[in-house]
């Protein structure tokens, strides 16, 4: 099999890496995983919410990264830095139309070993920390990434972070009725059948009995 | 005439599981759609939130009932990835089987499954078939009929039980004689033809910005694949390529995206059995549960603040992890799981995909894209 080798990889890492740390409320830096066999270098930024719009626009047209895999929203309560964080993390996997010859499609297979610039395959992730709000919100990323229109519904239904300039927001895995401002992965919701103790003092009216409190789990 | 909405679910035979296409239709023509998801959420990612890291792999392998191996996979090399666990060399080929016979079951599912959605169900009947000495051969693995539990954090359950080379050489050549037949079955059927070639056509550039991965892009010509691009495991000791496609002109259409399976079932056959012969101590040895040739030792606590993320390719895509580890405390349990699932971004986009076509096509269309509503919904 043909792959990218670690060194053009760690380089073209090391490249956007500090490409993306001159621009305003960015820190990055290249973190080089392992996964059994081989080395990963995965490029980790840190951008301030306010200039998350302007990287983004920067990352899909100047770094061609066109790729976006997920965004996950995690709510930190206790946490001392921060109380909410979005992290987006993208691909640049550098796919182009096939090219057409004499109305015969030409099959564009890319030679993972020959690589290089712009076209390497890289992974990349972003970290965006929002301080106590009871309204976090970052800017949509939907328009230049249209995979990630979903993924901001998800993160919105589930977490209940909001993405600005998002079209269509709605609720996409709760049931369409639930009531505003109810987003399950946040940590003040517990699981009712864990703390038993949690359990039987809710609010939402579940009238059992403790029958047996080893039964945890 | 004018214009109206229509349901179509959460009971429907195209829909492949539990969730509503509501397309607006002019005459017979669709003229918009939108999905509507969530009938099966169960909130799997909120559950790992108060489960250890070893209990998780059993949640993932219920995230898709087709294809319950690859995605136990794809969390255990995320949590590997957190606790920073070295795997040795025999699990991780042990792991390439498993995958990759998986693979095989899915795609034979789906093609099983694809064949009465168009008119053809005798194909149904063959395919399971198939699937069936797969899934014997994943049960001697796991233990159990669909939901496996096979990888370990560090390695793997067990080793390969004795005489299972020999078992899994025979029955993948079978297999790949009798690919033969389904590809006549297929090709040679007019009814087959005329209802999936020119319909649903898709772009790769367009694809990969809507996020759509795996099989289905491949099918539009160009050779992305994680294993290849950003490769785990021991895909690249073996040799092989990604399976591509050539499309037509306007895009891939659902032609295109049912030969690339074949041709992936093809390719993940081969990746078996070249690696049953490169495994390392040979096919045939077999160590006790727990031996350190097919598990390493593994925390079992991530340290705060650490995270782990990684991309996985799953047979309808790229699926992927990330893992926020520790936090406050709660060092055994992850303190937030995030799934994605490929078929949740891909369903926007096939549904998209269909506008412009006849209501008849949307089967075809939405069948082809391989929808599997267990992991878009979690």
């Amino acid at each position: 099999m043909r792959k990218v080798s670690e060194k053009v990889q760690l380089e073209a890492a090391e490249k956007l890496a500090s490409s993306l740390n001159k621009m305003d409320g960015v820190e990055s830096s290249v973190d080089v995983r392992t996964n059994g066999t081989q080395n990963r270098p995965i490029v980790n930024a840190s951008v301030s919410p306010e200039n998350w719009g302007e990287v983004a626009k920067q990352l899909k047209e100047k770094y061609l990264v066109d790729h976006c895999s997920m965004i996950t929203g995690i709510h930190w309560p206790e946490s001392s830095d921060k109380k909410w964080e979005v992290i987006y993390h993208f691909l640049r996997t550098g796919i182009r139309d096939p090219i057409i010859e004499n109305g015969l499609v030409i099959p564009n297979i890319v030679d993972f070993s020959k690589v290089k610039g712009k076209d390497v395959p890289l992974e990349i992730q972003i970290s965006i920390k929002i301080g106590d709000t009871r309204t976090p919100s970052v800017p949509s990323v939907q328009n230049l990434w249209v995979g990630a229109d979903w993924n901001e519904k998800e993160t919105w239904d589930l977490v209940g972070i909001d993405f600005e300039g998002h079209e269509g927001m709605r609720r996409v895995l709760n049931p369409h009725e639930s009531p505003v401002g109810f987003h399950p992965l946040q940590k003040q919701h517990k699981l009712r059948y864990h703390g038993f103790e949690e359990m039987y003092d809710d609010a939402q009216g579940f009238m059992r009995k403790p029958v047996d409190s080893s039964r945890v789990k | 005439m004018a214009e109206m909405w229509i349901s179509m679910g959460p009971q429907h035979p195209m829909t492949h599981g539990l969730w509503t296409l509501k397309i607006k239709v002019d005459g017979e023509t669709v003229v918009d759609t939108e999905p509507d998801l969530g009938y099966i959420h169960r909130g799997v990612e909120k559950i790992c939130e108060s489960r250890d890291f070893t209990q998780i792999t059993t949640y993932c392998d219920r995230l898709c009932y087709a294809s319950a191996n690859t995605w136990s996979h794809a969390y255990i090399y995320a949590a590997e990835d957190l606790l920073g666990v070295e795997v040795p060399e025999r699990a991780e080929y042990i792991r390439l089987v498993a995958v990759e016979i998986q693979r095989i079951a899915s795609h034979l599912m789906w093609l099983g499954a694809y064949g009465p959605d168009i008119g053809n169900l005798s194909v149904l009947v063959w395919c399971l078939r198939e699937r069936e000495m797969m899934m014997d051969l994943l049960q001697e693995l796991g233990g159990s009929r669909m939901h496996y539990n096979f990888p370990r954090i560090g390695g793997v359950k067990r080793d390969l039980p004795h005489g299972f080379a020999l078992r899994a050489r025979h029955k993948l050549k079978l297999f790949l004689d009798r690919i033969q037949e389904y590809e006549a079955l297929f090709d040679e059927s007019t009814v087959f033809l005329i209802r999936s070639q020119g319909i649903g056509y898709a772009k790769p550039e367009e694809m990969i910005n809507h996020g759509v991965s795996g099989p289905n892009i491949r099918a539009a010509g160009v050779n992305h694949d994680i294993r290849s691009s950003h490769p785990y495991s021991v895909y690249s000791e073996l040799d092989w390529e990604p399976a591509v496609e050539r499309s037509s002109i306007k895009g891939a259409d659902c032609y295109d995206r049912y030969r690339i399976r074949v041709e992936e079932m093809r390719q993940s056959a081969s990746l078996v059995l070249q690696a049953l012969d490169k495994i390392p101590g040979g096919a045939e040895t077999y160590h006790e549960p727990g031996d350190p040739k097919i598990i390493a030792k593994a925390p079992s606590r991530a340290p705060e603040g650490t995270s782990g993320s990684h991309h996985f390719e799953d047979s309808r895509g790229e699926s992927m992890f990330y893992i926020a580890g520790g936090g406050e405390g709660r060092g055994k349990m992850p303190y937030r799981v995030s799934i994605r699932s490929p078929m949740f971004i891909t369903i926007p986009y096939a549904s998209k995909c269909m506008i412009g076509y006849k209501v008849a096509d949307i089967p075809a269309i939405m069948g082809s894209f391989d929808p599997c509503i267990g992991e878009t919904d979690r």
